[in-house]
Protein backbone atom coordinates (compact mmCIF):
# COMPACT_ATOMS: atom_id res chain seq x y z
CA UNK A 1 0.00 0.00 0.00
CA UNK A 2 1.72 3.25 -1.16
CA UNK A 3 -0.81 5.55 0.83
CA UNK A 4 -3.20 5.26 4.06
CA UNK A 5 -6.52 4.29 3.90
CA UNK A 6 -9.13 6.89 4.45
CA UNK A 7 -11.42 7.46 7.61
CA UNK A 8 -14.48 4.76 6.09
CA UNK A 9 -18.13 6.20 7.18
CA UNK A 10 -19.95 4.81 9.69
CA UNK A 11 -23.66 5.12 10.83
CA UNK A 12 -24.40 3.72 14.35
CA UNK A 13 -27.47 2.44 13.76
CA UNK A 14 -30.61 4.14 16.52
CA UNK A 15 -31.16 2.01 19.62
CA UNK A 16 -27.46 0.84 19.30
CA UNK A 17 -24.34 1.81 21.54
CA UNK A 18 -21.11 1.05 20.09
CA UNK A 19 -18.91 -1.40 22.14
CA UNK A 20 -16.25 0.72 21.69
CA UNK A 21 -14.66 3.45 19.70
CA UNK A 22 -10.79 4.59 18.76
CA UNK A 23 -9.52 7.15 21.11
CA UNK A 24 -7.45 8.65 17.42
CA UNK A 25 -10.00 8.89 14.89
CA UNK A 26 -13.85 7.90 16.70
CA UNK A 27 -14.16 5.44 14.49
CA UNK A 28 -17.30 3.14 16.33
CA UNK A 29 -16.72 -0.66 16.31
CA UNK A 30 -19.09 -3.28 17.53
CA UNK A 31 -16.27 -5.38 19.74
CA UNK A 32 -13.64 -3.69 22.33
CA UNK A 33 -11.61 -6.78 20.13
CA UNK A 34 -12.24 -4.25 16.88
CA UNK A 35 -11.11 -1.63 18.39
CA UNK A 36 -7.75 -2.68 19.79
CA UNK A 37 -6.64 -4.48 16.27
CA UNK A 38 -7.46 -1.02 14.68
CA UNK A 39 -5.79 0.80 16.79
CA UNK A 40 -2.58 -0.87 16.61
CA UNK A 41 -3.04 -1.18 13.24
CA UNK A 42 -3.99 2.20 11.94
CA UNK A 43 -2.37 4.57 14.77
CA UNK A 44 0.76 2.34 15.93
CA UNK A 45 2.75 5.73 16.64
CA UNK A 46 0.00 6.83 18.85
CA UNK A 47 -0.68 3.45 20.90
CA UNK A 48 -0.08 3.56 24.91
CA UNK A 49 1.62 0.78 26.59
CA UNK A 50 -2.55 -0.51 27.86
CA UNK A 51 -3.25 0.04 24.02
CA UNK A 52 -0.54 -2.62 22.92
CA UNK A 53 -0.87 -4.68 25.75
CA UNK A 54 -5.14 -4.40 24.65
CA UNK A 55 -4.10 -5.08 21.05
CA UNK A 56 -1.89 -8.49 22.12
CA UNK A 57 -4.38 -9.95 23.84
CA UNK A 58 -6.96 -9.30 21.38
CA UNK A 59 -4.31 -11.21 18.93
CA UNK A 60 -3.90 -13.83 21.16
CA UNK A 61 -7.29 -14.13 21.06
CA UNK A 62 -8.09 -14.25 17.24
CA UNK A 63 -5.39 -16.62 16.73
CA UNK A 64 -6.94 -18.82 18.48
CA UNK A 65 -10.10 -18.31 16.89
CA UNK A 66 -8.21 -18.11 13.47
CA UNK A 67 -6.83 -21.44 14.10
CA UNK A 68 -10.25 -23.29 14.08
CA UNK A 69 -11.53 -20.79 11.02
CA UNK A 70 -8.56 -22.46 9.16
CA UNK A 71 -9.38 -26.29 10.08
CA UNK A 72 -13.15 -25.41 8.61
CA UNK A 73 -11.19 -23.88 5.40
CA UNK A 74 -8.84 -26.81 4.94
CA UNK A 75 -12.14 -29.25 5.42
CA UNK A 76 -14.00 -26.72 3.01
CA UNK A 77 -11.45 -27.07 0.26
CA UNK A 78 -10.93 -30.81 0.83
CA UNK A 79 -14.72 -31.37 0.27
CA UNK A 80 -15.25 -29.21 -2.74
CA UNK A 81 -12.09 -30.88 -4.96
CA UNK A 82 -13.37 -34.35 -3.56
CA UNK A 83 -17.01 -33.48 -4.60
CA UNK A 84 -15.38 -32.04 -8.12
CA UNK A 85 -13.60 -35.32 -8.80
CA UNK A 86 -16.90 -37.39 -7.77
CA UNK A 87 -18.85 -35.53 -10.60
CA UNK A 88 -15.97 -35.79 -13.07
CA UNK A 89 -16.00 -39.60 -12.86
CA UNK A 90 -19.22 -39.63 -13.15
CA UNK A 91 -19.43 -37.77 -16.32
CA UNK A 92 -16.70 -39.34 -17.61
CA UNK A 93 -16.98 -42.67 -16.39
CA UNK A 94 -20.94 -42.53 -17.73
CA UNK B 1 -17.43 -4.75 -27.83
CA UNK B 2 -18.66 -4.69 -31.17
CA UNK B 3 -16.55 -4.53 -33.55
CA UNK B 4 -15.92 -8.51 -33.79
CA UNK B 5 -19.62 -8.96 -35.62
CA UNK B 6 -17.88 -7.02 -38.40
CA UNK B 7 -15.99 -9.59 -39.61
CA UNK B 8 -18.02 -12.03 -39.24
CA UNK B 9 -18.99 -12.97 -43.02
CA UNK B 10 -16.13 -11.88 -44.31
CA UNK B 11 -13.83 -13.99 -42.30
CA UNK B 12 -16.20 -16.97 -41.77
CA UNK B 13 -14.51 -19.47 -43.57
CA UNK B 14 -10.93 -19.01 -42.36
CA UNK B 15 -12.05 -19.18 -38.57
CA UNK B 16 -14.74 -22.15 -39.12
CA UNK B 17 -11.93 -24.47 -40.85
CA UNK B 18 -9.43 -23.11 -37.41
CA UNK B 19 -12.21 -23.92 -35.10
CA UNK B 20 -13.45 -27.22 -36.76
CA UNK B 21 -16.72 -26.88 -36.35
CA UNK B 22 -19.98 -25.09 -37.86
CA UNK B 23 -20.99 -21.21 -39.23
CA UNK B 24 -22.01 -20.44 -35.54
CA UNK B 25 -18.25 -20.21 -34.38
CA UNK B 26 -17.53 -18.18 -37.74
CA UNK B 27 -16.60 -15.15 -35.56
CA UNK B 28 -13.28 -13.95 -35.01
CA UNK B 29 -12.97 -13.13 -31.19
CA UNK B 30 -16.34 -15.14 -30.12
CA UNK B 31 -16.05 -18.17 -27.35
CA UNK B 32 -18.90 -19.10 -28.98
CA UNK B 33 -19.07 -23.63 -29.34
CA UNK B 34 -15.50 -22.87 -27.32
CA UNK B 35 -16.81 -25.76 -24.78
CA UNK B 36 -18.60 -27.58 -27.53
CA UNK B 37 -15.64 -29.51 -28.49
CA UNK B 38 -14.57 -30.81 -24.99
CA UNK B 39 -15.66 -34.13 -23.61
CA UNK B 40 -17.07 -32.58 -20.78
CA UNK B 41 -20.15 -31.05 -20.69
CA UNK B 42 -20.38 -27.19 -20.74
CA UNK B 43 -22.29 -26.97 -17.42
CA UNK B 44 -19.54 -28.79 -16.05
CA UNK B 45 -17.43 -26.48 -16.99
CA UNK B 46 -19.12 -23.90 -15.86
CA UNK B 47 -19.32 -25.03 -12.63
CA UNK B 48 -15.46 -25.68 -12.19
CA UNK B 49 -15.03 -22.42 -13.24
CA UNK B 50 -17.26 -21.11 -10.39
CA UNK B 51 -15.95 -23.86 -7.97
CA UNK B 52 -12.23 -22.18 -9.01
CA UNK B 53 -12.89 -19.38 -8.03
CA UNK B 54 -14.55 -20.11 -4.24
CA UNK B 55 -11.41 -22.39 -3.82
CA UNK B 56 -9.23 -19.32 -4.75
CA UNK B 57 -10.98 -17.10 -2.09
CA UNK B 58 -10.75 -20.36 0.57
CA UNK B 59 -6.86 -20.37 -0.23
CA UNK B 60 -6.86 -16.05 0.22
CA UNK B 61 -8.36 -17.04 3.70
CA UNK B 62 -5.63 -18.52 4.97
CA UNK B 63 -3.13 -15.83 4.31
CA UNK B 64 -4.35 -13.79 7.12
CA UNK B 65 -1.07 -11.64 7.48
CA UNK B 66 -1.63 -8.21 6.68
CA UNK B 67 2.12 -7.31 6.28
CA UNK B 68 2.76 -10.10 3.79
CA UNK B 69 -0.35 -9.16 1.96
CA UNK B 70 0.89 -5.49 1.73
CA UNK B 71 4.38 -6.55 0.91
CA UNK B 72 3.27 -8.82 -2.16
CA UNK B 73 1.10 -6.09 -3.39
CA UNK B 74 3.98 -3.36 -2.88
CA UNK B 75 6.72 -5.18 -4.92
CA UNK B 76 8.10 -2.91 -7.70
CA UNK B 77 10.43 -0.32 -8.83
CA UNK B 78 10.49 3.67 -10.37
CA UNK B 79 11.80 5.22 -12.75
CA UNK B 80 11.80 9.10 -13.52
CA UNK B 81 10.65 11.03 -15.66
CA UNK B 82 13.42 11.77 -18.73
CA UNK B 83 14.09 15.15 -19.28
CA UNK B 84 12.97 14.55 -23.10
CA UNK B 85 9.32 13.67 -21.85
CA UNK B 86 8.20 17.03 -22.40
CA UNK B 87 9.03 16.76 -26.48
CA UNK B 88 8.08 13.09 -26.48
CA UNK B 89 4.62 14.10 -25.33
CA UNK B 90 3.89 16.52 -27.54
CA UNK B 91 4.88 14.04 -30.65
CA UNK B 92 2.03 11.70 -29.03
CA UNK B 93 -0.44 14.41 -29.25
CA UNK B 94 0.05 15.53 -32.38
CA UNK B 95 0.13 11.97 -34.14
CA UNK B 96 -3.15 10.86 -32.34
CA UNK B 97 -4.86 13.87 -33.83
CA UNK B 98 -3.79 12.97 -37.26
CA UNK B 99 -4.99 9.86 -36.64
CA UNK B 100 -7.98 10.92 -35.95
CA UNK B 101 -7.75 12.71 -39.20
CA UNK B 102 -6.94 9.76 -40.87
CA UNK B 103 -9.72 8.16 -39.71
CA UNK B 104 -12.41 10.25 -40.98
CA UNK B 105 -11.13 11.14 -43.87
CA UNK B 106 -10.47 7.21 -44.73
CA UNK B 107 -14.07 6.62 -43.49
CA UNK B 108 -15.31 9.23 -46.09
CA UNK B 109 -13.26 8.15 -49.01
CA UNK B 110 -11.42 5.05 -48.20
CA UNK B 111 -12.73 1.62 -49.53
CA UNK B 112 -16.07 0.40 -48.71
CA UNK B 113 -15.74 -3.04 -47.91
CA UNK B 114 -15.19 -2.83 -44.02
CA UNK B 115 -12.10 -5.58 -44.30
CA UNK B 116 -10.34 -2.87 -46.66
CA UNK B 117 -11.34 0.20 -44.82
CA UNK B 118 -8.88 1.72 -42.62
CA UNK B 119 -11.20 3.56 -40.33
CA UNK B 120 -13.07 0.47 -39.28
CA UNK B 121 -10.37 -2.23 -38.81
CA UNK B 122 -8.36 0.65 -36.79
CA UNK B 123 -10.80 1.37 -34.73
CA UNK B 124 -12.26 -1.96 -33.78
CA UNK B 125 -9.66 -4.65 -34.48
CA UNK B 126 -6.59 -1.49 -33.54
CA UNK B 127 -8.13 0.16 -31.20
CA UNK B 128 -10.36 -1.32 -29.26
CA UNK B 129 -9.44 -4.35 -28.96
CA UNK B 130 -5.70 -4.00 -29.16
CA UNK B 131 -5.20 -0.58 -27.88
CA UNK B 132 -7.92 -1.55 -24.47
CA UNK B 133 -5.74 -4.77 -23.93
CA UNK B 134 -2.57 -2.45 -23.98
CA UNK B 135 -3.87 -0.32 -21.21
CA UNK B 136 -4.32 -2.86 -18.82
CA UNK B 137 -1.98 -4.96 -19.42
CA UNK B 138 0.29 -2.16 -19.85
CA UNK B 139 -0.04 1.21 -19.15
CA UNK B 140 -3.44 3.56 -19.54
CA UNK B 141 -1.67 5.72 -21.93
CA UNK B 142 -4.82 7.78 -23.20
CA UNK B 143 -4.15 10.66 -21.31
CA UNK B 144 -1.16 11.10 -23.68
CA UNK B 145 -3.06 9.55 -26.95
CA UNK B 146 -6.52 11.02 -26.49
CA UNK B 147 -6.57 13.48 -29.39
CA UNK B 148 -9.76 14.90 -28.22
CA UNK B 149 -8.22 15.69 -24.85
CA UNK B 150 -5.48 17.30 -26.89
CA UNK B 151 -7.23 19.55 -28.69
CA UNK B 152 -9.03 21.26 -25.32
CA UNK B 153 -6.18 21.30 -23.76
CA UNK B 154 -4.68 23.37 -26.41
CA UNK B 155 -7.71 25.76 -26.23
CA UNK B 156 -9.64 25.28 -22.80
CA UNK B 157 -9.33 28.26 -20.57
CA UNK B 158 -12.46 26.81 -18.21
CA UNK B 159 -12.23 26.41 -14.67
CA UNK B 160 -15.79 25.12 -14.64
CA UNK B 161 -16.12 21.95 -12.55
CA UNK B 162 -19.16 19.01 -13.67
CA UNK B 163 -21.77 19.52 -11.37
CA UNK B 164 -21.51 16.70 -8.47
CA UNK B 165 -24.83 14.90 -8.90
CA UNK B 166 -24.99 13.83 -12.77
CA UNK B 167 -21.18 13.47 -13.43
CA UNK B 168 -21.10 9.81 -13.08
CA UNK B 169 -24.27 9.35 -14.25
CA UNK B 170 -23.59 10.82 -17.29
CA UNK B 171 -20.88 8.67 -17.80
CA UNK B 172 -22.73 5.79 -17.08
CA UNK B 173 -26.06 7.11 -19.71
CA UNK B 174 -22.94 7.63 -22.15
CA UNK B 175 -21.41 4.35 -21.59
CA UNK B 176 -25.08 2.11 -21.83
CA UNK B 177 -25.90 4.28 -25.16
CA UNK B 178 -22.77 3.75 -26.88
CA UNK B 179 -22.95 -0.57 -26.59
CA UNK B 180 -26.32 0.11 -27.24
CA UNK B 181 -25.37 1.97 -30.42
CA UNK B 182 -23.05 -0.50 -31.39
CA UNK B 183 -25.44 -3.49 -30.58
CA UNK B 184 -28.20 -2.37 -32.15
CA UNK B 185 -26.79 -0.33 -35.70
CA UNK B 186 -24.42 -1.18 -38.37
CA UNK B 187 -21.58 0.92 -36.93
CA UNK B 188 -19.27 -1.62 -36.51
CA UNK B 189 -19.29 -2.33 -40.00
CA UNK B 190 -20.40 0.20 -42.28
CA UNK B 191 -17.67 3.10 -42.60
CA UNK B 192 -19.88 5.85 -43.14
CA UNK B 193 -21.90 5.39 -39.62
CA UNK B 194 -18.97 5.09 -37.96
CA UNK B 195 -17.01 8.26 -39.39
CA UNK B 196 -20.34 9.86 -38.70
CA UNK B 197 -20.80 8.63 -34.87
CA UNK B 198 -17.05 9.64 -34.42
CA UNK B 199 -17.78 13.07 -35.82
CA UNK B 200 -20.97 13.21 -33.04
CA UNK B 201 -18.60 12.15 -30.42
CA UNK B 202 -16.31 14.87 -31.39
CA UNK B 203 -18.43 17.54 -31.40
CA UNK B 204 -19.74 16.70 -27.92
CA UNK B 205 -16.31 16.09 -26.40
CA UNK B 206 -14.67 19.43 -27.70
CA UNK B 207 -17.97 20.99 -26.51
CA UNK B 208 -18.21 19.33 -23.37
CA UNK B 209 -14.04 19.45 -22.84
CA UNK B 210 -14.02 23.32 -23.41
CA UNK B 211 -16.62 23.90 -21.17
CA UNK B 212 -15.75 21.88 -18.30
CA UNK B 213 -12.72 21.74 -16.94
CA UNK B 214 -13.06 17.96 -15.74
CA UNK B 215 -14.78 17.08 -18.39
CA UNK B 216 -12.43 13.91 -19.24
CA UNK B 217 -12.06 13.00 -15.60
CA UNK B 218 -15.71 12.69 -14.69
CA UNK B 219 -18.01 12.51 -17.89
CA UNK B 220 -16.32 11.23 -21.02
CA UNK B 221 -17.43 7.55 -20.65
CA UNK B 222 -14.39 6.66 -22.94
CA UNK B 223 -11.62 8.37 -20.85
CA UNK B 224 -13.54 6.82 -17.36
CA UNK B 225 -12.92 3.49 -19.08
CA UNK B 226 -9.72 3.53 -19.87
CA UNK B 227 -8.67 5.30 -16.73
CA UNK B 228 -10.30 1.99 -14.98
CA UNK B 229 -8.40 -0.47 -16.85
CA UNK B 230 -5.27 1.37 -16.31
CA UNK B 231 -5.47 1.30 -12.74
CA UNK B 232 -5.05 -2.40 -12.96
CA UNK B 233 -2.02 -2.30 -15.28
CA UNK B 234 1.69 -3.19 -14.27
CA UNK B 235 3.07 0.47 -15.27
CA UNK B 236 1.74 3.33 -12.95
CA UNK B 237 2.11 6.45 -13.58
CA UNK B 238 3.62 8.61 -10.19
CA UNK B 239 4.14 12.43 -9.62
CA UNK B 240 7.32 12.17 -11.18
CA UNK B 241 7.86 9.48 -13.27
CA UNK B 242 6.69 5.53 -13.36
CA UNK B 243 6.71 2.73 -11.34
CA UNK B 244 6.63 -0.61 -12.09
CA UNK B 245 3.72 -2.91 -9.84
CA UNK B 246 2.58 -5.98 -10.23
CA UNK B 247 -0.56 -6.95 -12.33
CA UNK B 248 -3.55 -5.80 -10.47
CA UNK B 249 -1.38 -4.72 -7.18
CA UNK B 250 -2.15 -1.13 -7.94
CA UNK B 251 -5.99 -1.78 -7.35
CA UNK B 252 -4.84 -2.87 -3.46
CA UNK B 253 -3.84 0.97 -2.89
CA UNK B 254 -5.74 2.71 -0.01
CA UNK B 255 -5.55 6.13 -2.48
CA UNK B 256 -7.44 3.87 -5.20
CA UNK B 257 -10.96 5.10 -5.37
CA UNK B 258 -13.31 4.21 -8.47
CA UNK B 259 -16.91 4.83 -9.12
CA UNK B 260 -18.94 1.18 -8.00
CA UNK B 261 -21.84 2.18 -10.09
CA UNK B 262 -19.36 3.17 -13.20
CA UNK B 263 -17.58 -0.08 -12.81
CA UNK B 264 -20.42 -2.39 -12.57
CA UNK B 265 -21.89 -0.67 -16.10
CA UNK B 266 -18.36 -1.22 -17.52
CA UNK B 267 -18.72 -5.02 -16.34
CA UNK B 268 -22.38 -5.35 -17.59
CA UNK B 269 -21.69 -4.47 -21.17
CA UNK B 270 -19.63 -6.72 -21.53
CA UNK B 271 -21.69 -9.47 -20.54
CA UNK B 272 -24.73 -7.46 -22.19
CA UNK B 273 -22.46 -7.67 -25.84
CA UNK B 274 -22.30 -11.47 -25.34
CA UNK B 275 -25.42 -11.91 -23.57
CA UNK B 276 -27.61 -10.59 -26.73
CA UNK B 277 -25.52 -13.07 -29.10
CA UNK B 278 -26.90 -16.16 -27.26
CA UNK B 279 -30.16 -18.80 -28.58
CA UNK B 280 -31.20 -17.65 -25.20
CA UNK B 281 -31.41 -14.05 -26.06
CA UNK B 282 -32.98 -14.84 -29.48
CA UNK B 283 -36.16 -16.56 -27.81
CA UNK B 284 -36.38 -14.19 -25.48
CA UNK B 285 -36.40 -11.21 -27.41
CA UNK B 286 -38.23 -12.88 -30.22
CA UNK B 287 -41.15 -12.89 -28.44
CA UNK B 288 -41.11 -9.77 -27.09
CA UNK B 289 -40.84 -8.58 -30.92
CA UNK B 290 -43.13 -11.21 -31.86
CA UNK B 291 -45.61 -8.94 -29.68
CA UNK B 292 -45.38 -6.16 -31.61
CA UNK B 293 -42.67 -3.95 -29.96
CA UNK B 294 -39.50 -2.26 -31.69
CA UNK B 295 -36.14 -4.61 -31.79
CA UNK B 296 -34.68 -1.43 -30.68
CA UNK B 297 -36.58 -0.56 -27.84
CA UNK B 298 -36.23 -4.26 -26.72
CA UNK B 299 -32.32 -3.93 -27.03
CA UNK B 300 -32.67 -0.97 -25.00
CA UNK B 301 -34.79 -2.02 -22.44
CA UNK B 302 -32.85 -5.07 -21.45
CA UNK B 303 -29.32 -2.99 -21.21
CA UNK B 304 -31.05 -0.63 -19.05
CA UNK B 305 -33.31 -3.68 -17.25
CA UNK B 306 -29.71 -5.53 -16.89
CA UNK B 307 -27.45 -2.77 -15.89
CA UNK B 308 -30.53 -2.07 -12.72
CA UNK B 309 -29.83 -5.71 -11.72
CA UNK B 310 -26.21 -5.75 -11.73
CA UNK B 311 -26.27 -2.57 -9.48
CA UNK B 312 -28.80 -4.03 -7.09
CA UNK B 313 -26.94 -7.11 -6.63
CA UNK B 314 -24.13 -5.11 -5.90
CA UNK B 315 -25.30 -3.18 -3.42
CA UNK B 316 -27.27 -5.83 -2.02
CA UNK B 317 -23.93 -8.19 -1.44
CA UNK B 318 -22.60 -4.95 0.09
CA UNK B 319 -25.21 -4.52 2.23
CA UNK B 320 -24.87 -8.12 3.34
CA UNK B 321 -21.28 -7.71 3.60
CA UNK B 322 -22.70 -4.44 6.42
CA UNK B 323 -23.74 -8.01 8.47
CA UNK B 324 -21.00 -10.57 7.87
CA UNK B 325 -17.96 -8.15 8.98
CA UNK B 326 -20.48 -6.98 12.13
CA UNK B 327 -19.72 -3.70 11.44
CA UNK B 328 -20.53 0.15 11.43
CA UNK B 329 -19.02 0.98 8.52
CA UNK B 330 -21.91 1.77 5.71
CA UNK B 331 -22.42 -0.38 3.20
CA UNK B 332 -22.61 2.09 0.48
CA UNK B 333 -18.79 3.04 1.81
CA UNK B 334 -18.06 -0.97 1.95
CA UNK B 335 -19.58 -1.18 -2.05
CA UNK B 336 -17.37 1.78 -3.11
CA UNK B 337 -14.41 0.37 -1.38
CA UNK B 338 -14.59 -3.09 -3.03
CA UNK B 339 -15.57 -1.59 -6.12
CA UNK B 340 -12.16 -2.11 -8.11
CA UNK B 341 -11.78 -5.55 -7.28
CA UNK B 342 -14.35 -6.02 -9.90
CA UNK B 343 -11.76 -4.72 -12.94
CA UNK B 344 -9.77 -7.65 -13.46
CA UNK B 345 -13.33 -9.56 -14.22
CA UNK B 346 -13.63 -6.81 -17.24
CA UNK B 347 -10.46 -6.97 -18.15
CA UNK B 348 -10.58 -11.14 -17.98
CA UNK B 349 -13.44 -11.06 -20.30
CA UNK B 350 -12.39 -8.81 -22.53
CA UNK B 351 -9.17 -10.47 -23.11
CA UNK B 352 -10.81 -13.29 -23.71
CA UNK B 353 -13.46 -11.60 -26.10
CA UNK B 354 -11.05 -10.29 -27.97
CA UNK B 355 -7.65 -11.82 -28.18
CA UNK B 356 -8.14 -13.75 -30.84
CA UNK B 357 -9.64 -11.69 -33.07
CA UNK B 358 -7.05 -9.16 -32.66
CA UNK B 359 -4.45 -11.78 -33.49
CA UNK B 360 -6.44 -13.29 -36.33
CA UNK B 361 -6.48 -9.28 -37.64
CA UNK B 362 -3.19 -8.61 -37.04
CA UNK B 363 -2.02 -8.80 -41.14
CA UNK B 364 -5.42 -6.68 -41.75
CA UNK B 365 -4.39 -4.30 -39.54
CA UNK B 366 -0.63 -3.53 -41.21
CA UNK B 367 -2.20 -3.80 -44.52
CA UNK B 368 -4.69 -1.05 -44.14
CA UNK B 369 -2.36 0.73 -41.77
CA UNK B 370 0.30 0.86 -44.87
CA UNK B 371 -3.05 1.83 -46.85
CA UNK B 372 -5.11 3.99 -45.17
CA UNK B 373 -7.41 5.85 -48.43
CA UNK B 374 -6.84 2.95 -50.94
CA UNK B 375 -7.90 -0.82 -50.86
CA UNK B 376 -4.53 -3.18 -49.88
CA UNK B 377 -3.32 -5.14 -52.74
CA UNK B 378 -3.76 -7.99 -50.24
CA UNK B 379 -5.90 -8.68 -46.96
CA UNK B 380 -4.74 -11.86 -44.80
CA UNK B 381 -6.08 -13.15 -41.48
CA UNK B 382 -4.52 -15.26 -39.26
CA UNK B 383 -6.22 -18.70 -38.82
CA UNK B 384 -6.37 -18.91 -34.78
CA UNK B 385 -5.30 -22.64 -33.51
CA UNK B 386 -8.15 -24.98 -32.06
CA UNK B 387 -6.45 -25.26 -28.48
CA UNK B 388 -7.00 -21.09 -28.41
CA UNK B 389 -10.60 -21.70 -26.92
CA UNK B 390 -9.23 -23.06 -24.00
CA UNK B 391 -6.59 -20.09 -23.16
CA UNK B 392 -10.10 -17.96 -23.76
CA UNK B 393 -11.96 -19.81 -20.96
CA UNK B 394 -8.59 -19.39 -19.14
CA UNK B 395 -8.80 -15.56 -19.29
CA UNK B 396 -12.10 -15.28 -17.78
CA UNK B 397 -11.25 -17.24 -14.98
CA UNK B 398 -7.69 -15.69 -14.04
CA UNK B 399 -9.47 -12.46 -14.22
CA UNK B 400 -11.88 -13.46 -11.20
CA UNK B 401 -8.53 -14.96 -9.24
CA UNK B 402 -7.01 -11.59 -9.71
CA UNK B 403 -10.72 -10.31 -8.48
CA UNK B 404 -10.45 -12.01 -5.19
CA UNK B 405 -6.68 -11.63 -4.19
CA UNK B 406 -7.51 -7.30 -4.92
CA UNK B 407 -10.88 -8.13 -2.92
CA UNK B 408 -8.83 -9.93 0.37
CA UNK B 409 -6.03 -7.31 0.14
CA UNK B 410 -8.75 -4.31 0.43
CA UNK B 411 -10.68 -5.94 2.87
CA UNK B 412 -7.80 -6.82 4.91
CA UNK B 413 -6.94 -1.97 4.80
CA UNK B 414 -10.88 -1.72 5.50
CA UNK B 415 -11.40 -3.56 8.66
CA UNK B 416 -9.02 -4.98 11.55
CA UNK B 417 -7.84 -7.97 12.53
CA UNK B 418 -8.00 -10.87 10.30
CA UNK B 419 -11.01 -12.80 10.87
CA UNK B 420 -13.56 -9.42 9.96
CA UNK B 421 -12.05 -8.88 7.00
CA UNK B 422 -12.23 -12.35 5.87
CA UNK B 423 -15.90 -12.33 6.60
CA UNK B 424 -17.21 -9.13 5.00
CA UNK B 425 -15.48 -10.68 1.93
CA UNK B 426 -18.63 -13.35 1.91
CA UNK B 427 -21.12 -11.55 -0.15
CA UNK B 428 -18.87 -10.39 -2.55
CA UNK B 429 -17.32 -14.07 -3.06
CA UNK B 430 -21.25 -15.21 -3.79
CA UNK B 431 -21.21 -12.24 -6.18
CA UNK B 432 -18.12 -13.32 -7.96
CA UNK B 433 -18.72 -16.97 -8.38
CA UNK B 434 -22.23 -16.03 -10.08
CA UNK B 435 -20.57 -13.76 -11.91
CA UNK B 436 -18.38 -16.36 -13.23
CA UNK B 437 -20.86 -18.83 -14.16
CA UNK B 438 -23.05 -16.29 -15.61
CA UNK B 439 -20.09 -15.18 -18.20
CA UNK B 440 -18.97 -18.65 -18.92
CA UNK B 441 -22.50 -19.87 -19.76
CA UNK B 442 -22.65 -16.93 -22.29
CA UNK B 443 -19.60 -17.91 -23.77
CA UNK B 444 -20.21 -21.90 -23.89
CA UNK B 445 -23.35 -21.04 -25.77
CA UNK B 446 -23.18 -20.92 -29.58
CA UNK B 447 -22.46 -17.71 -31.21
CA UNK B 448 -24.96 -15.65 -33.81
CA UNK B 449 -25.20 -12.03 -34.51
CA UNK B 450 -27.75 -9.96 -32.39
CA UNK B 451 -31.19 -10.80 -33.71
CA UNK B 452 -33.78 -8.81 -35.07
CA UNK B 453 -31.32 -5.68 -35.34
Amino acid sequence: MNSTVPIPETVVPAGETPAASCPYCDRPFKTERQRDLHVIEQHPEDASGDEREAAEAANDAEVDELFFYHMKVIVAIGLLYSALVIVYMVVLGG
Amino acid sequence: MAGRRTFQATFAAAVTIALGSGSALAHAGALGGSLQSSAVPSWLLVLTGGSVVGASFLFATLMTDHGAIRAINAVGARLRRPSWGGWFVIGLKAASVLALLVILASGIIGPRTPTANFAVVVVWAGWWAGYTMSVYLIADTWRLLNPWRAVTDLLAVSDRSVPERWGAWAAIIGLLGLVWLEVVSPVSENPTLLVAVIAAYTLVTIAGGLYYLDWFDRVDPISRIFRCYGLMAPIQRTGNGIEFRLPSAALTDGSVSVDSRFVIAVLWVTTYDGMVSTPAWRTLAGWFVGVGFPAIVVYLVAILLGFGVFLAAYRLAAGYARRTADTFVTSRFIGEWLAPSLLPIAAGYHLAHFLGYLISLLPTLGAVITHPLTRPPVLQVLTIPGWFSGLQLAFVVIGHLFAVWVAHARSFELFPGRLQPVRSQYPFIVIMILYTITSLWIVSRPFGSPPFV
